[in-house]
């Protein structure tokens, strides 16, 4: 009989492999939207492996908002990231979802109008046509909020529904301020308005929902059962998102050439490249040094204008998009929601007449007790 | 040969009558089986009511909207739609298909254009169609233009040349003029094909009409389920879903009403 022990010990290596690959769990994170710049903290996730040292071989998909609620609530994906008034109103309908990070800690939604037009003073909108995607999500509520701040309602002023096309029809005349998100379309007026292809209009100012309210906004859910049978994956996960998150935030550079491999369409040159490869280990060296929050705030700054300076606008608008949002991410302890953020965005919600159902306890929509440092 | 006894034609009479009354039925029964197979899901919860929510629950919402005004108000915004839409589009394809059946070079210069166009899915044209005619109703109106035009183009094209050539040479030869002819044989001679190409139309509009109120969700049907799907109410998603059903049924059932009574001469002359 032959000497079989050599597949014998083959085969036991073999499985003892597929045992220890297999320890890294296959999961999903539904996003929203397409593959953008934006979801760069997840591009980072993935490259700088945080996902894969916390236990998991991620992949992105990106869906509607409300299937991304739903598959959540039903079981049939573990994490997805939604708005924070998609949580209040899915809660209301019966979904139990529970938000357990909050990744934009800043609202994204504000209102930009011709800086020849002094808007400062939002009670001056009333009598004016204002553009919005359209009576639905974060738009409608950042403008209902807008409005109530000033004392106003959808009654004195003209709401026109004019879709995700702000820049176009803006600088058509055809409206005298738009809902916009904050990070992305103000920029796209601005380089028109500059290059002369926005009717009369040279600037733009933007008054964020954020600079009047604090309400709730992106970040991540689970469901409750897996908040009961898998605490530990919710808290590796949270962990996870935290540390890619603040890499991004940390090192732009880094988070842009991460998402260059995740996003088709993004502008790049060989040159630009290799400044941003330079750029973000240039940043990692400073970042051994453990400067404080304003000293890297003031690095990005340095990046951009240095970029500025060697690059064409069209070449750095999607980088400049990634900076505008970090500002929306950046803060002492990310993740974090409280409850007064919530409670702004139920008034608002209820100012809208779209709560649909009982809500129950807010405090059950949200938890920090997942995050890293977090006790329990 | 024996006349049938009056008893067995009594009896042939009720049998036939009976199966006739059966086939009416059968798609109520039907509906019925799947209304109580809704309910033997939801009561014993065998799917989540987030994805199948209790026919109580849909009821309830479909009589909220009914009373709040909002289903009448947004199911009068997809019909206007849907009516110049079909309007539009069946206008244009009988008036192109004609002009193609009459001169079949003008086939094979347009029919590049109308395969490429119809071949693309509607889905990706439509927020070009928002761009080119604006967030109002024209958008919506063109995009249901568009998805009617092709099935009656393709029936008037195939009914005008189903006409029997040797028909046209007796009205020909009796000096018909071409409206004449026209009125007389192949309107009527292409009417079968022309009204099914409409009852596929018709259905059709529901989903013009539709599509473009999903991709620039302003009013109608098409808006009410994305505002419903926004706020989690699968209920009323239902209820906006069902009206369209009921819309296309209605609007299908119309159209082989008007066959049925146009066709009458057809089945009576081939009786």
């Amino acid at each position: 009989m032959r000497n079989r022990s050599p597949i014998a010990l083959f085969i036991v290596l073999l499985c003892l492999f597929s045992v220890a690959a297999d320890d890294a769990s296959d999961e999903s994170i539904l996003l929203t939207f397409i593959p953008n710049v934006q979801f760069s903290p997840f591009y980072v996730g993935i490259d700088s492996g945080h996902f894969a040292e916390a236990g998991f071989n991620v992949t992105l998909e990106h869906l509607q908002e409300p299937d991304v609620l739903d598959l959540v609530a039903l079981g049939q994906a573990n994490f997805g990231i939604v708005s924070g008034e998609q949580v209040i109103l899915a809660r209301a309908q019966g979904r139990d979802v529970v938000y357990v990070f909050e990744w934009f800690q800043r609202y994204p939604v504000g209102l930009v109008y011709s800086s020849a037009k002094d808007l400062s003073d939002l009670g001056d909108l009333s009598g004016m046509t204002v553009g919005i995607p359209g009576r639905f999500g974060a738009s409608y509520s950042g403008l209902t909020t807008l409005l109530h701040s000033a004392g106003l309602s959808e009654a004195d002023i003209e709401v026109a529904e004019i879709g995700f096309n702000a820049p176009e029809v803006f600088c058509l005349g055809a409206i005298d301020a738009a809902i916009v998100y904050v990070n992305n379309e103000p920029l796209q007026i601005r380089q028109r308005a500059r290059a002369g292809e926005c009717g009369d209009v040279a600037d733009v100012d933007v008054v964020t929902v954020a600079s009047q309210v604090d309400l709730v906004s992106n970040g991540m859910i689970v469901s409750r059962a897996l908040l009961t049978e898998a605490p530990s994956a919710v808290r590796r996960m949270a962990g996870a998102l935290g540390a890619a998150l603040r890499e991004a935030i940390d090192n732009p550079a880094g988070a842009y050439l991460a998402s260059l491999n995740h996003v088709d369409d993004l502008p790049q040159s060989a040159d630009f490249v290799a400044e941003l490869q330079a750029a973000s280990e240039r940043q990692q060296a400073f970042l051994a040094g453990d400067p404080d929050r304003a000293a890297i705030a003031r690095s990005r700054q340095d990046l951009a204008d240095a970029l500025s300076a060697q690059f064409e606008a069209d070449l750095l608008t999607q980088f400049s998009v990634l900076l505008n949002t970090i500002e929306l991410w950046e803060a002492e302890r990310l993740g974090y929601s409280d409850l007064a953020s919530w409670e702004a965005m139920r008034e608002t919600l209820d100012l809208m007449g779209d709560l649909g159902g009982e809500l129950g306890d807010l405090a059950d929509a949200f938890t920090n007790e997942f995050l890293s440092g977090s006790d329990g | 040969m024996q006349k049938p006894a009056p008893t067995l034609k009594r009896n042939t009479q009720f049998l036939s009558a009976r199966r006739n009354a059966l086939r009416r039925l059968s798609p109520l029964a039907t509906v019925l089986l799947l209304l109580l197979i809704w309910l033997w899901i939801s009561d014993n919860a065998i799917i989540s009511p987030i994805l199948v929510p209790p026919p109580a629950d849909v009821a309830a919402a479909f009589a909220d909207a009914l009373a709040d005004g909002s289903l009448p108000a947004h199911t009068l915004t997809t019909l206007g739609e849907m009516f110049y839409g079909l309007l539009l589009g069946v206008g244009i394809g009988l008036a192109i298909g004609y002009a193609i059946a009459k001169a079949p070079v003008l086939e094979h210069v347009l029919s590049p254009i109308i395969v490429a166009f119809q071949s693309t899915p509607i889905v990706a044209y439509a927020p070009l169609l928002i761009i080119w005619f604006g967030t109002g109703p024209a958008s919506k109106v063109v995009t249901t233009a568009v998805i009617v035009f092709f099935p009656t183009l393709v029936n008037t094209i195939a009914g005008l040349r189903a006409v029997s050539p040797n028909l046209l040479d007796v009205m020909r030869s009796l000096n018909a003029g071409r409206w004449q002819i026209f009125r007389l044989l192949e309107l009527p001679s292409a009417s079968p094909i022309l009204l099914a190409g409409l009852k596929t139309s018709s259905t059709l509009a529901v989903i013009g009409a539709v599509v473009g109120e999903f991709v620039n969700p302003q009013r109608g049907l098409g808006y009410l389920v994305t505002s419903a799907r926004n706020r989690y109410d699968t209920p009323l998603v239902y209820v906006s879903v069902l009206t369209m059903t009921a819309i296309a049924l209605s609007l299908y059932s119309l159209v082989a009403l008007v066959e049925w009574r146009c066709l009458l001469w057809r089945r009576r002359s081939l009786n």
